[in-house]
């Protein structure tokens, strides 16, 4: 069984390592998609399934930092800022 | 010692790196050659083809492709590094090994539109699947069938291919489209003949966005017993597929619309009941005689993955596409007047949207919004300043259909990007409608088509 403190251990950890991204759309992606999964899912109640989404939430925490790792590799091209990043 | 820290302190806070990214010291030495031609002095306007703009564009051209998706990316820098095998070489463990790969990736995107894994050709992408069926298909029944039936809004690679059939001496008909997109059922019951050898009608229109009403084309070929076609390409992943629902024999795939890698795309061919088609690579007799060739393992993995990807997000991303594009309409139409929508608004995929702006004119419109990446009904068609076939099919005016402007909203959109365009669009229009003298003359009550304008 999966204890509360560990699922918000997970999501703190996804949103954390996605506010890491260098891509403005990912980044935003990461965070809204990672709140709405866990939200959808705060329901839960059968054991199984529980434990069924946190192996997912798992897995997808080591694809964003794997991927993130490739990501921050290549910084092409270097010193743009997306339109939404600029300071007005 | 406390001097030092405060120092310290607000020697971080000053060179903090913006948007909470870490600093990226490391580029290819190969871009650095091109980027010092390309970016300007100033630290972030980027100058490139004489246009100076402050940052990278909004992305909004989810239409033409679609960025890739990082858990797509996994997927398929796994496959690359240790599928390398040939998967049609049956004699050793990398050949067998690669195998699997595509096999899975074939169960994958069979699951998406229900299909059987067996029915799946994987090919270099839609154009090469609308290709091989309309030119594969009458030639192989080109003895008994000599009609092909299509509608004048497919995209350019299957209207070509039946301009191409036409040289060859078949007839074809281009079924015309009523105002809102969709195609007329009558008229498609009236133009079969005894000898039509296919049906092709795309389910999601690339320019306008429009669904067809693909269970009843369906149903109408099945009647008849003729081989239906649809190029799905903007289809898969969007709206629920289903190859028994819409009874379609052919269906094109593309993976670069769906958060998937380029330059590869799969084909459906039905296996009950079997329709025959003439390959147009010819090989080794590789998927199935249809289409020979080694597959690129990696590519069709990476699509094999966005297909699982996009059937488990789709009710997510449908709800969230939805909203953004609401947004965007209800933003752009609270400040401006004079904005129509291309197409049908109930009969559409929620992520394409096609707007026509009244008083503007179409090139100046698209040189002011360098900031939002999108894309216009005139210039993806021609290098010319000709009017996209498809709003002329819809009927559109030709100034109107030269101020078209596709937004194409996807799953990595944000609301923020949304506004913004909205901000940037409506400043835009609204500078340049205020520079327009037919604008004042609409605003003063005059009706422009009765004007009798004088010859000089």
């Amino acid at each position: 069984m999966v204890a509360k403190c560990q699922v918000i251990s997970l999501c703190r950890s996804l949103l954390r390592a996605g506010r890491k991204y260098p891509d403005y759309n990912i980044r935003e992606y990461t965070k809204r998609r990672t709140l709405d999964g866990f939200r959808m899912n705060g329901n839960l109640t059968d054991p199984s399934k529980v434990i069924e989404a946190y192996a997912q939430g798992k897995q997808q925490l080591e694809v964003v930092e794997r991927v993130l790792k490739v990501y921050l590799a290549y910084a092409y091209p270097p010193k743009t800022n997306h339109i939404m990043e600029l300071k007005v | 010692m406390t001097s030092k820290a405060v120092f310290s302190t607000i020697r971080r806070s000053l060179t903090k790196p913006r948007g909470g990214a870490v600093s990226r010291g490391h580029h290819l030495s190969t871009s650095a050659a091109t980027a010092s031609e390309s970016y300007a002095s100033d630290e972030h306007a980027i100058l490139m083809k004489g246009v100076r703009i402050s940052g990278r564009p909004l992305y909004l051209d989810m239409q033409s492709t679609t960025p890739l998706d990082p858990r797509v990316f996994d997927a398929m820098n796994a496959s690359s590094i240790y599928d390398y095998g040939n998967p049609h070489s049956r004699t050793h463990l990398y050949g067998w090994e690669a195998e699997n790969a595509v096999e899975v990736a074939r169960i994958q995107v069979a699951k998406l539109i229900g299909a059987s894994s067996k029915e799946i050709v994987f090919l270099s992408g839609a154009t090469e699947a609308n290709n091989t069926v309309v030119k594969g298909v009458m030639h192989f029944y080109k003895d008994k069938k000599r009609h092909v039936i299509t509608t004048q809004t497919e995209h350019k690679c299957v209207l070509d291919s039946c301009r191409h059939l036409q040289q060859e001496g078949f007839e074809v008909t281009y079924l015309p489209v009523k105002t809102d997109g969709l195609v007329d059922l009558e008229m498609l019951r009236e133009s079969i003949r005894p000898d039509t050898g296919l049906v092709s009608v795309m389910a999601v229109n690339n320019e306008i966005g429009v669904v067809q009403p693909m269970e009843e084309i369906g149903r109408i070929c099945k009647e008849h017993k003729i081989p239906f076609h649809t190029d799905a390409a903007q289809a898969i992943g969007k709206i629920p597929v289903d190859v028994e629902k819409w009874n379609v024999s052919f269906m094109s795939m593309s993976g670069h619309k769906i958060y998937g890698p380029k330059g590869v795309g799969a084909m459906y061919v039905r296996r009950r009941p079997r329709v025959r088609l003439e390959p147009l690579m010819n090989g080794g007799g590789q998927e199935r005689g249809l289409r020979s060739g080694t597959l690129a393992t990696q590519q069709v993995v990476g699509f094999g993955v966005a297909c699982e990807l996009a059937m488990k997000e789709m009710e997510y991303d449908e709800k969230w596409i939805k909203r953004l594009q609401e947004r965007l309409l209800n933003g752009v139409r609270e400040k401006l007047d004079g904005v129509v929508v291309n197409g049908s608004l109930e009969s559409r995929y929620a992520g394409n949207l096609n707007l026509s702006f009244a008083y503007v004119e179409g090139e100046s419109l698209l040189m002011g919004l360098k900031e939002v990446a999108v894309s216009s009904g005139s210039a993806c068609t021609s290098a010319s300043l000709e009017p996209s076939y498809v709003l002329r099919a819809l009927g559109v005016d030709e100034d109107m259909a030269h101020t078209s402007i596709r937004f194409g909203i996807g799953r990595f959109t944000t609301e923020e990007e949304i506004d913004k365009a909205v901000e940037l669009t409506v400043k835009q229009v609204e500078k340049l409608r205020e520079m327009s003298p037919l604008y004042e003359m609409v605003k003063d009550g005059i009706d422009i088509k009765n004007i009798q304008w004088s010859q000089h």
